[in-house]
């Protein structure tokens, strides 16, 4: 892929993915464009989180991905950030010994437009206030829910085009996922791409613009939200 | 009484330079899984340079030594280490073994085998009287001197971006570097607060010994390592509390185990890592039983 390719947002080309030459992701492409949200769903070993992972450079991969048309490939997974890609991975994965104001100052590091940080911390805090009260808090302390909030704010501080996130219902309880959710929604209005990983099938096909199911590394369908209440739909995803 | 607290002193000033050392260990482990075994050899460099500088003054050889161990632990780095980021921590001790080795001989060829001396803060192995009890000034100077680094060093952590994303990296390096902290400038950094701490301590055993031989780092470096696997090498904070506790425990035990057993205290402190090592290998600091990483 040539730096000339004016293509915006992601694109995921004949990406593969093996461990020890054992294949995760067998040759998948997708796109994810600005605005929009791709969610990816499948049974556990399918390849999602292999796909997150060697987008983001933390895994070796063959293809080639490109973020507004530049090929990212061979990047460290600090400077894919630096691209205008985030992800938030599962687990959460906060420093727990840290406040959760440091985590946020931590997203920023890869900012690229560092003048508008303040604005920045405070769009995400409007956006999670409970991260505004408990700002001197260890993120340790924090409830799994007030952690899957600092986890996507810390990532939208790096002023993320495409926001990646990693089973972020995982551990949580439907009040935590609402909020969640809605927050994600806000951030797909706000014009960026969002691309979810989920085991959760009703309920990313009917947030997602596109839900792709994957299985043993193949997309092997494409679904719209209107089939998130389609049980032979949702069956032929899930068990083929 | 007095006898007590001097041993006290003394154990606490013990404590505080092997704090240190396990510090210096403690900080690369926890970004890039190395247990450098090659930190003696950085004390090794900054006392001899301590040692062939002094004449020079104090102003002018203790940034010298400080220079020098920055240095040779950055130079570790990247003409070793760096280019075995892949490798899981076994592999990278047993390299820093060989490392360790290496130096030494290196340190041989050009120093020679017999041991260098020069007075080093000659002055600082008197001792004082404080309130009716006399203790080394040394042990004095030592335990400020560490207080002094590890405020620094708090402050550095806590309070700027670089210190943070240090620590960030040190708790979690995967994640570090999805976030966006970049691995060179962190793995860098680390390495040279390494370098640093471990001048303090050369400076420190330069002073109560007036010698430095090419092997001069090796034993303070073993029980070091011991400290910071007993307080929790996954913790910058473990590190250090286990080493002062090794450090403290083998002067308490000079100081007060009968004349004939002396020779043993090595032993004794041993006896209590064991123990330790059954009932918490994560370490005394790190809750449950530690994370495995990869």
């Amino acid at each position: 892929m040539s730096t000339a390719d004016t293509r915006q947002g992601l694109h995921v080309e004949n990406l593969e993915v093996a461990y020890n030459g054992v294949p995760a992701v067998r040759g998948i492409s997708f796109e994810v464009n600005a605005g929009e949200a791709i969610g990816l769903i499948g049974p556990n070993g399918a390849g999602k989180s292999s796909t997150l992972l060697a987008i983001m450079g933390a895994t070796p991969r063959t293809g080639v991905v490109t973020v507004h048309g530049h090929d990212i490939s061979g990047l460290a997974p600090e400077k894919v950030v630096r691209t205008g890609l985030a992800l938030v991975p599962e687990g959460r994965h906060v420093f727990t010994e840290l406040s959760v104001m440091d985590n946020l100052r931590l997203g920023a590091v890869a900012r690229r437009d560092k003048s508008t940080y303040k604005s920045a911390l405070e769009h995400v805090l409007d956006l999670f206030p409970i991260l505004r009260d408990f700002g001197h808090r260890h993120a340790g302390l924090l409830s799994g829910g007030q952690q899957q909030q600092l986890a996507i704010g810390r990532a939208l501080m790096s002023d993320p085009d495409i926001l990646m996130l990693d089973e972020p219902s995982l551990g949580l309880s439907p009040t935590a996922v609402d909020t969640v959710f809605e927050a994600l929604d806000v951030v797909r209005k706000a014009g960026k791409a969002v691309l979810i990983v989920e085991q959760r099938a009703e309920f990313t096909i009917a947030f997602s613009d596109r839900t792709y199911v994957l299985h043993d590394g193949v997309i092997t369908l494409s679904l719209k939200p209107e089939d998130a209440d389609n049980v032979e739909v949702l069956t032929e995803a899930y068990f083929g | 009484m007095n006898q007590l607290i001097q041993s006290l002193v003394d154990a606490i000033s013990a404590g505080a330079v092997l704090g240190l050392a396990a510090l210096a260990i403690g900080l690369v482990f926890g970004v890039i899984r190395l247990a450098n075994f090659a930190t003696g050899e950085i004390i090794t460099a900054a006392a001899y340079s301590l040692i062939l500088t002094w004449d020079l003054g104090w102003y002018i050889s203790i940034p010298i030594s400080i220079i020098v161990a920055v240095l040779i632990s950055l130079l570790m780095e990247l003409a070793v280490f760096s280019r075995m980021r892949n490798h899981g921590p076994a592999t990278l001790l047993i390299a820093s073994f060989g490392l360790s080795f290496l130096l030494q001989r290196v340190y041989e060829l050009i120093f020679g085998n017999n041991v260098r001396t020069a007075p080093i803060a000659s002055g600082l192995a008197q001792s004082v009287d404080i309130g009716g009890i006399r203790v080394q000034m040394l042990s004095v100077t030592t335990i400020v001197l560490a207080a002094v680094l590890l405020i620094a060093l708090q402050l550095f952590l806590t309070k700027t971006s670089l210190g943070l994303q240090l620590k960030a990296a040190a708790a979690d390096f995967k994640t570090a570097r999805l976030v966006g902290i970049p691995a060179g400038r962190v793995i860098g950094l680390s390495f040279a607060l390494s370098g640093i701490l471990a001048a303090a301590v050369a400076f420190v055993l330069t002073v109560q010994s007036g010698a430095v031989g090419p092997s001069f780092g090796v034993r303070i470096t073993i029980l070091a390592l011991v400290g910071a696997v007993i307080g929790g090498i996954d913790k910058i904070s473990g590190s250090l509390a286990g080493g002062f506790l090794v450090g403290f425990a083998t002067s308490m035990l000079a100081s007060w185990l009968p004349q004939e057993m002396t020779n043993f205290k090595d032993a004794f402190v041993f006896v209590l890592v064991i123990a330790v090592l059954l009932f918490k290998p994560s370490g005394l600091l790190i809750k449950g039983r530690g994370v495995v990483r990869t």
